[in-house]
This record gives C-alpha cells, structure tokens and sequence, in this order.
C-alpha cells in the first residue's frame, strides 16, 4: 500500500499543480478552464514531434512546448476576454469544452491517436523510504506544486498585481472604471496557468499514460482536486491533489480494487458535490 | 480648452433611448446639482460619460480630447472618477487596499485615510464588515485617493442616515475647492444644491432646466413639474 501511495505521489503532484491552475482561473478570470490540461497535452506532443523529426534536444523541445502551452493559453484567454467579457462564467467556461475537443482532434490528426514517444526530462531514483523507490519525478512535481501554490499566495497578498487581481475578480467594472486593465490582467492569468499546466505535464507525462486523451482529461481529477477547495482555497487543492494521486496509486496496488482507481476521481466529484448539497439544504432547513 | 464636455449624447438602452441629446460641460473647481426623478436617466448619463454603456450618439470630451470611444481604463487614467451607484467596494479587500488602488504610494493613502478617521479605526477590516455609511466613506477616499479632475458621483447618499451624508458632502465641496469638476447625482436634492453652483434637471431622458443651483432653489416649481413629469 504505502509502495502504491508514494507511486501515485506524482500524478498526486500533477493533479496538485493544475488544481491550483483551475483554481486561480476560476477565482480570477471567471472560468473553469476544461482546456487546461488539454493545452498542456498539446505543447508537450509539439515538442516530442519536435526532439524526433527536427532533432532539437529535449530541453530545447520542452522549453519550445512551454512556450506554445503558454501562447496557446493566453490566446484562448485573449479571445475569450475580448468577445465573452461580459458574459457569465457557464458560457465561458463552455467555450472551453470546445477548445478541449478541438485540441483532442488536433493532436489525433497530426501526431496520431498512439501515445507519443516521451523522452523524460527528469531521470532515476532520489531517494528510498521503507525500501520503497521515491523518483525524482515524484521529489519536483510535489515540491513545485507547493512552491507554486504558495508563490501564487504570496503574489496574491502581498503585491499591487495581485492586488489588481483580486479587485478585478470582485467587481470588474468598477475595477476598470479605477483605471485597472482588466484584459491585460487576465490574458496574464491565462498564460501563467498555461505555463504552469504544460512544465508540469512536460516533467510527468514521460511516466505516465500519456496519450491525448488520457493527457486532456487530467483534467477531471484536477477539478476534483480544486473542488475540495471550493475552487477558491489554494492549499486545499494541493493537499486534495496529492491525496487523490496516493489514494489512487494504493488502490491500483490491489488486485480486486485496481480499475476503482480509475472511478476514483469521479467517486470523489459526486462525493464532495453531494456533501456541499447537504450542507446547503441542512443550511436552508435552518 | 479645459473641461468635461458632453454634447448631444443619447443613450439607448433595451427598448430605447433612456438619454436623448443632453449637452453640458463641467467646469473646474466647481461641484453641478445632477437631479431628476427615479427612473429619468442620470445612472446611464453617468455611466455613458465613464464608458459603462456606450453612447448611441453625441460625443464626450475631456480637456478637448475626445473620449467617445474609449475605453473604461483609458478615460480613468484622463483623470475621471466614476462613484458607482450602490456601494461599490470590493468587499474582499481591506480598507487600505482599497485605497492602495488608486493611491499608489503609502503617503497617499494615511493622507486620505486622515480625512476619515472613522476609516482609520477600521483599516485593516475586510470592507464587507463595515457599516453602509462607512462603505460609502471607502468608496468617496478611494476616489479621492486618485486626485481625478473629473468625478461623477451617483447618489452617494442612498440608503445612508441623513447625518452620515451631510457628514460626507463638505469632503465634497473641499475636493471641487482642490480644483476637481464634480458632478452629483443626489435624491437629496435641497441638500445638493445647498453646495452646487450649477444645477440641471432631467426628466424622461432630457434635459428640463440648466442654470445655476441658486436659480433652482429659488424657482421650486420647476423642481416640482420635474418629478411630476409634466
Ligand atoms: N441595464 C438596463 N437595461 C435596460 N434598461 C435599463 C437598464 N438600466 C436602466 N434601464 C432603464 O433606463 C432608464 C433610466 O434608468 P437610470 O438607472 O439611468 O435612471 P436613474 O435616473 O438613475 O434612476 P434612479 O434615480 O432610480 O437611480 C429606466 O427606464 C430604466 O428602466
Ligand atoms: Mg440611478
């Protein structure tokens, strides 16, 4: 078991890192961005494509993946606040299922429905515990997600950008009419997540099921992640990233429960949904 | 050519025009009585001058430019302020972050927050705790915090006790006396026009009297056919 739940760490961390993506995007930009895993997907199949039949080396078609995730990302964000600014949070989020469907088709197309020939970015044992194998892969993911959730923390709290941010995310037209540039801002939001979904997805996919669609619906246990936090608490979405990957590594440790693993992250959406339902209702009762 | 200027707008808004062809030009350093019945139009001028809604046709100007067909941040950043109607604070945020908004620097803020001491007291609650009045006292230092040339402020005494908004009006009258060119958009219309030295009325989206706020107060009846709609 323990063996399983420190496997399942680094996807643990993956799901970490894009819950907390989902999460600022939905607090800041007012979506819940399906494409967000799907982005990464891309800009990582882009740069095997582009270290097999260019022949850049791999941290050269991984920076040049980041890159496009990134673009690619902003993009999205840039027509979105351009064309949707006003509308609610339902239809913006629905042109990113779009997006999401799109990118799958795209990558089938041009890259072929087989999972790719990942070259890994990172390599090799870091340490043992119990006499189980901790990989490097495992150490980065967790450490960056909480880096990153606390980076983003701290921007949020302690600079005028994050300031900015926040303003915005209460009450748009009043921050624009306080001089506030809203569209800067959140094409800002939509290309630092977009980073931080494809570096993530380019350290852990070598190790992973990595094909498109497996890659685009990453998501799902993402949002998973983010909805323990409410899709507003940062650390939650962390510690229910991580939760999810061990759970899900322990259970695929024994036999009989082995394809629950792959229920697991719905299990967890209905779960968590029903629960706030019953508070509601509890709340109304009252 | 200094000043705010706004000529022959119409606003159209769902079935259609709400403000039909009002001109007028605000001038510095002095404070213009916006009033008129519930209904008449004075939010959506306000928000056509601040680019919340854009203006069918006529045109808005500041300091001889042209701003018809800016944007929010770029009139902003010309200099006007738009106090919303309704208690636009952003309630997440402290009282000092509010004011860190438009304040720039730290010296800006304790100098804003000296004019409020009330605000003082409370400056690192939440601004959804406050009180409506002491909402409200967020909104007017937040706006000051900025130094506008131009501010718009609609109904700034809505749902305040009579003494809180005679306590706010002299920040008013003191800012304009800075050299600021204010528009006011009150319900309150005796205690507007007690500090305007320029009135207008609108009523049904036009304009039905222009002059000074003095001329206003000593002609009541044309108040009265106003908010009669006659
Ligand atoms: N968002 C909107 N969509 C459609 N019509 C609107 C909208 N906002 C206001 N109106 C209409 O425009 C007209 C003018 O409204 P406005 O709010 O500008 O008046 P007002 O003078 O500010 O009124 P009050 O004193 O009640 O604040 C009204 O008939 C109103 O029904
Ligand atoms: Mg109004």
């Amino acid at each position: 078991m323990l063996q399983g739940a420190l496997a399942g760490l680094a996807a643990g961390g993956l799901y970490a890192v894009l819950a907390v993506c989902l999460t600022l995007m939905s607090r800041l930009v007012r979506v819940v961005n399906f494409s967000q895993s799907a982005t990464g997907m891309f800009g990582c199949y882009v740069a095997v494509w582009l270290s097999i039949h260019v022949g850049l080396p791999t941290w050269a078609a991984t920076v040049v993946g980041i890159v496009l995730g990134t673009a690619l990302s902003a993009l999205l964000g840039w027509i979105i606040s351009t064309w949707l600014a006003e509308a609610d949070i339902g239809t913006r989020s629905a042109v990113t299922v779009a997006v999401l469907l799109l990118l799958i088709s795209l990558s089938f197309i041009l890259f072929g429905n087989k999972p790719q020939p990942f070259h890994p970015v990172l390599d090799g044992p870091a340490f043992t515990v119990g006499g189980v194998v901790v990989s490097q892969v495992t150490v980065v993911t967790v450490v960056l997600s909480v880096l990153i959730a606390v980076g983003c923390r701290t921007l949020l709290t302690k600079t005028s950008f994050g300031l900015e941010l926040r303003a915005l995310s209460e009450r748009p037209t009043t921050a624009e009419l306080l001089a506030i540039p809203a569209k800067p801002l959140a094409v800002a939001v939509w290309a630092v997540t977009g980073l931080l979904s494809t570096l993530v997805i380019s350290i852990v996919a070598p190790s992973q099921s990595n094909d498109a669609t497996s890659l685009a619906m990453l998501v799902v246990p993402a949002s998973a992640a983010a909805l323990l936090g409410g899709f507003r608490r940062l650390d939650l979405a962390v510690i229910g990233g991580l939760v999810l990957g061990m759970a899900q590594g322990a259970v695929a440790q024994v036999d009989s429960l082995s394809v629950v693993r792959y229920f697991l992250p719905f299990l967890v959406i209905v779960g968590l949904l029903l629960w706030s339902q019953r508070k509601e209702v509890w709340d109304v009762a009252r | 050519m200094s000043g705010l200027r706004v000529q022959d707008v119409t606003v159209t808004r769902g079935a259609g025009p709400v403000i039909r062809d009002v001109a007028f030009t605000l001038e510095p350093g002095r404070i213009t009585a916006l009033v008129g019945p519930n209904g008449a139009g004075k939010t959506s001028l306000l928000e056509s001058i601040s680019g919340v809604v854009p203006a069918a046709s006529g045109s808005v100007s500041i300091d001889g430019t042209d701003i018809t067909k800016q944007s929010r941040v770029a009139r902003a950043k010309l200099g006007l302020a738009h106090i919303e109607q309704g208690r636009a604070v952003f309630p997440g945020l402290t009282v000092v972050e509010n004011l860190k908004l438009t304040a720039r620097t730290w010296p800006r803020v304790e100098e804003v927050l000296a004019l409020f001491p009330e605000l003082e007291k409370r400056r690192n609650s939440p601004t959804a705790l406050l009180s409506g009045g002491e909402q409200q006292m967020v909104v007017l230092a937040r706006a000051f915090a900025a130094r506008p040339r131009y501010l718009l402020i609609d109904e700034m005494s809505l749902g305040l006790a009579p003494v809180v908004f005679t306590r706010l009006l002299p920040m008013v009258t003191r800012f304009a006396e800075e050299g600021a060119a204010i528009l006011l958009v009150e319900q309150f219309t005796h205690l507007a026009l007690g500090v305007s030295q320029d009135a207008l009325v609108v009523s049904s989206g036009r304009v039905t009297f222009q002059g000074t706020a003095k001329e206003l107060l000593d002609a009541p009846e044309t108040l009265h056919s106003a908010y009669l709609g006659e």
